[in-house]
């Protein structure tokens, strides 16, 4: 069994004893910011061939994230790119990559975000003033600024559901088993393997950021800033507008 | 079209630097540009500049003083804004822009009461009440070395303002527009065109008709030069694009031929730089006014278009200007402060100077 499947059953019956507490957590709510342990490396593989874009990480990560509507720690891009005559669907999960070298921790002017031992990057909202810089440094689009708490937010591979033993919401929640999430520092690990053995590919290189999001299957023309026709959809002012 | 991309889903990222931080750019630019204006007369002695420094100074006051109530709105949390203080981090030029531009404003605000004390001293004796006594605890006789002394100390802080301001952006390598040497510098260059136009409006406003001639001779000339160079510096920027040398460069050419052709040459480079560079002769209030303007869409262009370029996905961001504090009633808002600190400045300050603060009578 390896060890993403024995952290989830070990999740599972956590949650069957009655840890109840841990429905809807404010993953960025961080108290005496822990530090995690260096005996783990976190890290996500994202097999786009499983990927079939349906969202539903998307809707997970919102649900147990509490993200307010209109914004996103994570989303499936979709693209269609035309080659040889004919139509392909192209899906690309993005969240943030909990780089090894992430440039929204130095730009920090108060050191509320940081990143922890277990490479996870977190934001501490008690120390947050919101002033956006690191939103602007981050080269992934993976930060924003959250309306209800006036504070930085992104993705935090579901820290919480990760220390009781879980899986991010966005994994568990997979339909195709296309996010696959594990410890680096663990040979034995689905993710470290899968590295091992297969060409993997991480987002935006020439930022030299060493992210810990890796992909499989990824196309070099989206590896980069996508050039292309545009369809941005623009969540806020829909909403606005339904209001 | 084989190989064309169509990106079918993806979202708008809303601007988390808001119309707050152009105005703090701008206004800081004002002030320590005004500031700089001011120094020859006051610090080094030059009296001939008395009148120029008398009329930048009080640009340097009133933007400044506005300025940092922008920098704190722009904070989505103001209210921990002393975390700022509590947690220096010497990683982070916003972190050292804390330090430097709270050095630089009480440089400023000591600089221009040593400024005034000779002038606070004559209005003590006209007035009476409680304002005779405040000003008779003010002023003073001229004490032109403290002025030097503190004015020598507020252009190092100020300085330090320009440079934090122009690093702070320009070491965001995922910031096209941003990552460069030219945004820096044309920082500094509208700033500096448009403190000398913000003095030519000022001092048109003040003046009886016809006794500020020497004035708009001084700063004509100091705008024709400053820009100058924002046109030279510019040109040379789109040309680094053009040559591929430098990303930023890239950016801004897809600036003016892509993403937001009308502004960046209508507003920007017509009416910001060309326009106040063809009127400065004829008329100089005007194209002081113009310069204000071009020092003011530069920034905008720069935070705001800045922003509208997406860093994974294709296209460039809508983005509407909204209402509320987060948009036209902090543009509306900050103008208004403005307008009552330039009034209070010009009502309740010798702005004007009863005797030189240089120790020389006024030119």
């Amino acid at each position: 069994m390896n060890k993403n499947r024995r952290n989830f059953l070990k999740g599972a019956a956590i949650t069957a004893l009655g840890a109840t507490s841990l429905s809807e957590a404010d993953a960025t709510t961080v108290v005496k910011r822990p530090l995690g342990t260096d005996k783990h490396r976190w890290a996500m593989v994202v097999d786009l061939g499983k990927c079939i874009g349906c969202q539903a990480c998307t809707v997970a990560c919102g649900m147990e994230n509490a993200v307010p509507t209109g914004k996103f720690r994570t989303i499936v891009n979709n693209y269609e790119i035309e080659q040889g005559g004919k139509v392909h669907s192209v899906v690309l999960p993005r969240l943030c990559n909990h780089c090894e070298d992430p440039p929204c921790i130095p730009v920090c002017p108060v050191q509320a975000t940081y990143q922890r031992n277990d490479g996870i990057v977190v934001v501490d909202n008690t120390r947050c003033v919101g002033c956006g810089y690191c939103v602007q440094a981050c080269p992934y689009d993976a930060r924003f600024i959250n309306p209800k708490t006036g504070t930085a937010d992104k993705c935090t591979f579901c820290v919480h559901r990760v220390e009781a033993g879980l899986l991010p919401a966005c994994v568990e929640t997979c339909v195709g088993g296309a996010r696959i999430f594990g410890d680096l520092k663990d040979p034995h690990s689905v993710v470290s393997k899968i590295i091992d053995k297969q060409e993997t590919k991480g987002l935006r290189p020439e930022m030299k950021t060493k992210p810990h999001v890796y992909y499989v299957g990824l196309n070099s023309r989206f590896q980069s800033k996508v050039e292309g026709t545009a369809a941005i959809w623009n969540a806020e002012a829909i909403i606005e507008g339904d209001e | 079209m084989d190989g064309h991309i169509v990106e079918l889903i993806n979202v708008t990222q809303a601007n988390s630097w808001l119309p707050w931080a152009v105005l703090y750019f701008f206004l800081i630019g004002l002030s320590y540009a005004g500031f700089f204006l001011s120094m020859p007369a006051f610090v080094f002695g030059r009296s001939q500049f008395e009148r120029i420094a008398r009329v930048s100074l009080v640009v340097a006051l009133s933007c400044g003083i506005a300025a940092p109530i922008a920098l704190v709105s722009d904070l989505h949390h103001p209210d921990r804004f002393y975390n700022f203080y509590l947690h220096f981090t010497p990683g982070s030029w916003m972190s050292w822009g804390t330090f430097f531009l709270s050095t630089y404003l009480v440089g400023l605000v000591i600089y221009a009461w040593l400024v005034y004390r000779p002038g606070l001293a004559a209005q003590a004796q006209n007035q009476g009440g409680i304002a005779a006594a405040v000003f008779k605890a003010l002023g003073g006789p001229a004490m032109p070395q403290a002025v030097k002394f503190i004015g020598l100390i507020t252009a190092i802080a100020a300085v330090l303002v320009v440079i934090y301001t122009g690093a702070e952006m320009a070491i965001v390598k995922t910031r096209l527009l941003w990552h460069g040497p030219f945004m820096p510098l044309l920082f500094l260059t509208t700033a500096l065109a448009g403190a000398g136009g913000l003095a030519l409006v000022l001092s048109n406003i003040y003046s009886h008709a016809g006794d500020n001639r020497d004035i708009q001779v001084g700063l004509s000339r100091f705008m024709l030069v400053t820009l100058g160079l924002t046109a030279l510096l510019t040109i040379i920027w789109l040309l680094s694009g053009m040559a591929g040398v430098l990303v930023s460069g890239e950016a801004v050419m897809r600036l003016a031929t892509e993403y937001n052709p009308l502004s960046f040459w209508l507003l920007w480079a017509v009416l910001g730089t060309i326009a106040p560079l063809v009127l400065i002769k004829s008329r100089p209030a005007t194209a002081g006014a113009l310069a204000v303007f071009g020092a003011w869409i530069f920034r905008w262009s720069m935070f705001i278009d800045g922003q509208r370029i997406p860093k994974t996905g294709a296209g460039f961001f809508p983005y509407d200007i909204p209402w509320g504090s987060e948009g036209m009633l902090s543009l509306m808002g900050t103008f208004a402060l403005w307008v009552l600190l330039v009034m209070i400045v010009t009502t309740f300050l010798p702005w004007r100077g009863s005797a030189s603060a240089t120790g020389k009578a006024p030119h």
